[in-house]
């Protein structure tokens, strides 16, 4: 556990560039800079490790590097993804908190790779402690000669400044956020054309999450045969699990990839009062709900949660006891949905509203007949439709809900209440 | 590019590669659904209308963002084309009134006619529509926001086209709003484009609110005269009234954008104060009569003032700016067939011997492709709005803009540099640039430049021309009554010869190149009209004139015209106090909208164009006025029929050069305090003036005379003041020692009449 | 009006990005100006950051509209920004949120009497292992207990 990310949480002032240094760090990014290693090796490497990224979408990161016309003339850009929003996880959070270092190592990393001289780190808006320590960190990191024009004589450029969000999820999406940052509505662009090619003002950016960042200098230093060893096959590594919900010790948990669902529960005191274990969103408030018993028979890894039906997403674990009114617990995320929405693309826009009016309604006592159809229909219609994928992430809860818990559902409209809480 | 083979709808289909896949399909004549795109501006993929089934795609494609590659195969009438279609469809729809009987879109709309094909169930929803509250933007757009269908083409047009954002969304989800910012509403002067590039009735002309149904009426395409474009509109027609304007789509003069002026000036036809009949003046009491008693009259008046004594030389024609190819040629063969060559259209002109000859040799679109332009005394925006748009499109591509100005105006595309400098300064400002521009080239200086001193400004100008291998150099009309315009355009002739550069002339406006085409310019024995309004002339026949705003000597004009012993014949298309005290006939003609005719612009295009309505009461074509005129008058060779036979005989005519002023001549360094009297851009025309939205607008209300702190004092006037009976400001904006006047009557008599 | 001090830090902000991209920092000058307002932008300010930014005025009022952390309306001194979402909900905020509606004699969206504290439901702030939570100010509060709400309520000045 806690073997990268998370490696030196128990360390005083694990955010100081002394404790940092003190393991390790920064002596990938110094052998950059003394011309020890090269891109193409780096890419290698990472590609070795299996690393994928962990914003939620599991693209390769190596291969996500290597898509950069890195020999290209003019500016391009690394952004690193710290907008966390997906209701369930808190993990970047504390990356930035307790290793921030680690986050400007990778992207000092990715920078070189890829020729891309500046970096931004995109910090949600809330985040204010977490920002400060980045900045701290930033401004420790300058000092020591680590960043700025010609690094220690290197010939190696790079910048990295932090960008603040200011409350709205849909900048998560990749595209949004350079939106953002070039100080516009988060409106995702479609694609093509990529970032890889026009991204950030218009030039080759590349985007990866905090947790993918962080991850990168340990896994040049110790071999991404080290770091692929550490998860299962398809899975290398270890990962940032998040567990929330209705266990007795909620928190951030940094586990190999494989490791079971019903091992990373008790690694969270297991569940709260002796309460049953009713159903789990395993990667995020976007992916499919499991029940109980698949949950506990699925492994955490890009397959394992797969192969359960789910996805691993940001590794956002989501607990429910058997309290839970599934039915409410799905109009609040329809509501999210709804109120974050870009409001471009017509079916998210409209079909978001559609949904949590719908089951609002129902919640209110004014369901009928016919509404579990709609609302299957509706999903349905967003489904693939969409710009950007908040729309698919709106509908994957609702088909998921009403799949596993449809029995709750047919009650609250037939009743006009809960069936869980009566 | 070589072209690669895709295969629609089982159809093989060649294209260029990376073209959107919409283009091809609109190309085939395959139909996509669209919302939110537009041809002409940047791609949104918002709406999601034009989703297709691509093979091998797991998600269905946009259309309109999808970028072709070689083998691909598209399937645009499927199963899973067809439901995500239909989809988006209804998501449309659940929001949206469907109010389209009360709706001023309604047979018309994009929405309405995508909904017919595929919006079959629509019923399901029941969770209460979404009402949006509407703010005013303006004189011109009203707007029904509720049934936005948040498309953003009209968002998308202000920044990328107006070069104004004007229009925005606010609010997320499905708060989104499309609105302007501010109280201030929307003011461009392409605003009115916004209502056709809306697809639904959320965006609606104000003027047309609630007057009829969109398949009531007639349309004609026809050609706007407001300017030296001659955009292409259609008039849309119900029982003989011009009822709205619509841009018409013509790549090489409009493309498919309009001004606001040439969209909402047909409101003015149907003003109260239009002539519908024709009257005489009998001991200085005007009667209506009928046409054949007031041509009578007309005659007599001419026989007897002018025929009858063998002073035929003291008969003066003149026609306002406007006039058609056709009027104008008539008018001036009458003139020329009674023996006078006292022929002339440029009334604003203040000193005739002072005016030089300046050709444009650049097409519309070839400004898109200058890498340099220098601009000359314009406001291009106001004046020359579609020219403008050109020039912005090359600045968006990169071309470069030098402006000599001698005021700061609201450029919306970026200069390179601005210089601001009072007018009697601008000539020695471009012997700077052209001593400059020969030096490089090592020709040796004319006597008139060896005095010159050239400035760093001076420098930089034709550095930057020298520089550019396709360059323009554009005048506009701000220095046509400069003390020394002659000179200016010579200057502006030499550079752009020295340079390479190709001129556009922008100094006189409407169809002003009709009237130098068409010889309505003084013969070698004939006057100007200057000349002529000190002559004591016998006899006056005078085309659409309203002397308080057309003549530069408004006073003098009204005064010479105004002598008892003359005589007078006015055709107007509205009445007018002052014409009607000068006159002894005045005949009520056709208007814009009303009549056929020819306007040529500044490609050189004659674009002809047939009457789309019918001339109100007894007023008629003017052209045919002066054929029966001429005919009563017995003038041999007007046996018309019909108008293209006119422009037929124009075609074949020998150009019939004025004087032009070739020299030179920097001596003139008065420090005078100059002033620049620029009509302002929506009351050019007797027809602009009658229309109510426009003149409500923004820059309808322009009547300013601008000027500094130290010229206000200089004038002894204040900020609440007025200057010449326009309202002064005061601002840096305006070179030093001038005035800049943008005012809605000619100079000296605005204001208190 | 933009005071001069704001102008600073917006100007610190406008030095991260390219020259010709000031509009990057649209966002935080925005929340610069807030501040200065009691916390809430007016159309006016909104305007002025747009003119300080060389930016339209609407394309700042897209910003100022889209973006969750702008009020345009009143607030308090203090805004509990109390996350509703889903393990928030889990851990029961909905109940935690109508004690502290009760106690402040005011629903969430409205501002006490004496100005001091509004509070507003927001989704989910990314600490939901810490759930039920809320923010006021820069300030995370975790693992909310009626009893701890009070406590940090009581000590808002
Ligand atoms: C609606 C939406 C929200 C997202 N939010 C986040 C986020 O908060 N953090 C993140 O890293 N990725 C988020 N993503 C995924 C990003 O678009 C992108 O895939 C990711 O940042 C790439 O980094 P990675 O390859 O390192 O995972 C989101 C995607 C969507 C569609
Ligand atoms: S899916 Fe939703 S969030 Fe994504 S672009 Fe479309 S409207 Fe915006
Ligand atoms: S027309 Fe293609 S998405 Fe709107
Ligand atoms: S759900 Fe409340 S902080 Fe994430």
């Amino acid at each position: 556990m806690n073997e990268v990310c998370f490696k030196n949480l128990d360390k005083k002032d694990s955010w100081s560039l002394a404790v940092y240094e003190a393991s390790g760090g920064y002596s990938v990014w110094r052998k950059i800079l003394r011309g020890e290693l090269t891109p193409e090796q780096i890419i290698d490497e990472l590609k070795a490790s299996g690393l994928r990224g962990r914003g939620g979408a599991g693209f390769p990161t190596g291969l996500k590097w290597s898509f950069m016309p890195r020999n290209s003339a003019g500016q391009k850009y690394v952004v690193c993804n710290s907008d966390e929003g997906e209701p369930g996880t808190c993990k970047d959070r504390d990356i930035l908190r307790y290793n921030p270092h680690a986050v400007i190592e990778g992207m000092a990393i990715g920078g070189f790779v890829m020729n891309a001289t500046t970096g931004y780190n995109y910090i949600r808006g809330e985040f204010i402690e977490p920002f400060n320590r980045f900045e701290g960190a930033l401004k420790e990191a300058y000092a020591a000669g680590l960043l700025g024009e010609n690094i220690s004589d290197s010939g190696v450029d790079f910048n990295l400044y932090a960008h603040l969000g200011a409350g709205a999820y849909v900048c998560g999406e990749e595209t949004a956020l350079l939106e953002s940052i070039e100080g516009k509505k988060g409106q995702p662009r479609f694609k093509p054309p990529f970032p890889a090619n026009v991204g950030l003002y218009g030039k080759p950016t590349t985007i990866n999450n905090t947790e993918s960042f962080a991850s990168v200098a340990d896994i040049l230093s110790k071999g991404g045969k080290w770091f692929a060893d550490l998860g299962v096959e398809n899975s290398g590594g270890c990962k940032l699990f998040s567990v929330s919900g209705h266990v007795k010790n909620p928190a951030n948990f940094e586990v190999s990839m494989g490791t079971p669902f019903k091992d990373l529960l008790e690694m969270a005191g297991g569940m709260r009062d002796g309460a049953k274990l009713k159903a789990v969103i395993p990667g995020g408030s976007s992916t499919p709900v499991l029940t109980a018993d698949v949950a506990m028979a699925m492994t955490m890894d890009y397959d394992g949660i797969e192969k359960a039906g789910s996805m691993l997403g940001a590794g956002s674990v989501i607990v429910m006891d058997e309290s839970t009114c599934m039915v409410e617990t799905l109009t609040r995320l329809a509501h999210f949905y709804y109120d974050e929405s870009c409001g471009q693309c017509t079916p998210c826009r409209e079909g978001t509203g559609w949904l949590y009016r719908a089951l609002k309604r129902i919640t209110d006592g004014n369901g009928k007949d016919g509404d579990i159809e709609l609302l299957l229909n509706v999903q349905d219609k967003i489904m693939g439709n969409t710009i950007c994928a908040l729309g698919d992430a709106a509908a994957m809860p609702v088909e998921s809900f009403l799949r596993n818990f449809r029995e709750e559902f047919e009650y609250y409209i037939e009743h006009g209440k809960s069936m869980v809480k009566g | 590019m070589a072209k690669i083979e895709i295969e629609i709808d089982g159809k093989m289909v060649r294209a260029k590669p990376g073209e959107m896949l919409i283009s091809v399909t609109d190309r085939e004549g395959i139909s996509v659904p669209r919302f939110c795109y537009h041809k002409k501006l940047s791609v949104a993929a918002s709406c999601r209308m034009c989703l297709v089934d691509v093979e091998g795609a797991p998600k269905p494609q946009p259309a309109c963002s999808t970028p072709i590659s070689e083998g691909m195969k598209i399937h645009t009438q499927n199963e899973k084309s067809k439901s995500s279609q239909k989809a988006v469809m209804e998501f449309l729809l659940i929001n949206h009134p469907l109010d389209c009987p009360i709706c001023d879109q309604g047979g018309e709309c994009e929405l309405q006619d995508v909904a017919v094909e595929y919006g079959s169930d629509v019923s399901c929803f029941s969770e209460g529509k979404r009402i949006v509250a509407d703010n005013d933007i303006g004189p011109l757009i009203q707007t029904d926001m509720t049934r936005c269908i948040h498309c953003t083409r009209c968002v998308r047009f202000g920044a990328e086209i107006a070069g104004i954002m004007e229009m925005g969304g606010t609010g997320r989800g499905d708060h989104l709003k499309i609105e302007p910012f501010l109280t201030e509403g929307v003011t461009s002067e392409l605003s009115g484009n916004m209502i056709d590039v809306c697809p639904v009735g959320a965006l609606t002309s104000k003027p047309f609110r609630y007057e009829l149904r969109s398949w009531q009426m007639n349309s004609t395409s026809t050609i706007a005269r407001h300017d030296l474009v001659g955009s292409n509109i259609n008039a849309q027609t119900y029982k003989g009234n011009v009822k709205r304007v619509v841009s018409g789509d013509n790549d090489a003069v409009n493309e498919t954008w309009i001004s606001d002026r040439d969209r909402f000036s047909y409101e003015g036809l149907s003003h109260e104060n239009r002539l519908l009949e024709p009257q005489i003046k009998i001991e200085g009491q005007w009667k209506e009569v009928g046409w054949h008693v007031a041509l009578d009259y007309a005659v007599k008046g001419l026989t007897s003032n002018i025929l009858n004594n063998h002073q035929s030389d003291q008969l003066g024609v003149m026609a306002s700016k406007t006039s058609t190819v056709e009027e104008f040629y008539l008018l001036q063969k009458i003139a020329r067939e009674i023996g006078s060559e006292n022929i002339d259209y440029r009334l604003n002109i203040k000193n005739l011997d002072n005016t030089a000859k300046l050709e444009s040799n650049i097409k519309l679109g070839g400004l898109e492709g200058v890498d340099h332009a220098l601009i000359v005394g314009s406001n291009p925006r106001l004046e020359q709005p579609m020219i403008n748009h050109r020039l912005r499109k090359a600045s968006l591509n990169g071309t470069s803009v030098d402006v000599i100005n001698s005021m700061k105006f609201d450029f919306n595309y970026q200069l390179n540099s601005e210089n601001i400098i009072a007018p009697n300064q601008i000539a020695s400002t471009l012997a700077g640039v052209l001593s400059s521009v020969l030096a490089s080239v090592s020709i040796e200086l004319p006597d008139y430049l060896q005095s010159i001193k050239v400035s760093k400004e001076s420098a930089s100008i034709a550095e930057k021309l020298n520089n550019s291998d396709n360059s323009v150099i554009v005048l506009g009309e701000h220095v046509v009554n400069a003390e020394n315009s002659a000179t200016i355009v010579n200057l502006i002739a030499q550079i752009a010869k020295h340079t390479n550069s190709t001129t556009l002339n922008l100094s006189t406006t409407a169809n002003s190149l009709a009237a130098e085409l068409t010889g309505f310019v003084p013969g070698s024995k004939g006057m100007n009209v200057n000349a002529m309004l000190e002559s004591d002339l016998k006899a006056y026949i005078l085309l659409d004139i309203y002397p308080e705003y057309d003549f530069h000597h408004a006073d003098k004009a009204i005064d010479a015209l105004n002598d008892k012993d003359n005589f007078v014949i006015s055709l107007n298309g509205f009445k007018n106090d002052i014409v009607s005290e000068y006159s002894d006939v005045i005949l009520p003609i056709a208007a814009f909208y009303e009549t056929s005719g020819t306007h040529i612009n500044i490609n050189g295009d004659m674009q002809s164009f047939a009457a789309s309505v019918v001339a109100p009461g007894e007023s008629k074509p003017a052209w045919k006025v002066f054929k029966v005129l001429a005919d009563l008058l017995k003038l041999p060779g007007f046996n018309y029929v019909d108008s293209t036979q006119i422009t037929e005989e124009v075609s074949h005519q020998a150009h019939n050069n004025h004087l032009h002023n070739e020299n030179i001549d920097l001596s003139i360094t008065s420090d005078n305090i100059n002033i620049i009297w620029q009509q302002s851009p929506y009351s050019i025309d007797a027809l602009l003036r009658h229309s109510g939205s426009l003149q409500q607008t923004k820059i309808g209300k322009l009547n300013f005379a601008y000027m500094n702190a130290s010229v206000a004092k200089d004038l002894g006037v204040s900020a609440d003041s007025k200057y010449l009976g326009v309202p002064v400001v005061i601002t840096d904006a305006v070179a030093d020692r001038c005035v800049f006047v943008n005012a809605n009557k000619a100079t000296q008599t605005g204001g208190e009449s | 009006m933009i005071s001069d001090q704001a102008k600073k830090q917006i100007d610190a902000w406008v030095a991260k990005y390219p020259e010709d991209r000031k509009s990057s920092a649209v966002m935080e000058a925005l929340k610069i100006v807030q501040a200065e307002n009691d916390n809430s932008l007016s159309a006016e300010s909104i305007q002025d950051v747009a003119d300080y930014l060389g930016m339209p005025g609407i394309a700042a009022a897209e910003v100022a509209t889209f973006y969750e952390n702008y009020n345009h309306k009143p607030v308090g001194k203090h805004v509990i920004r109390f996350c509703h979402n889903i393990s928030c909900m889990l851990n029961g905020s909905d109940d935690l949120i109508s004690h502290l509606e009760d106690k402040l004699g005011v629903k969430t969206g409205e501002v006490t009497k004496d100005g001091l504290i509004s509070v507003k439901k927001v989704e989910c702030l990314g600490a939901c292992v810490g759930a039920p939570m809320f923010q006021i100010g820069d300030q995370y509060y975790e693992n909310l207990t009626a009893e701890k709400i009070d406590e940090i309520v009581d000590g808002l000045k």
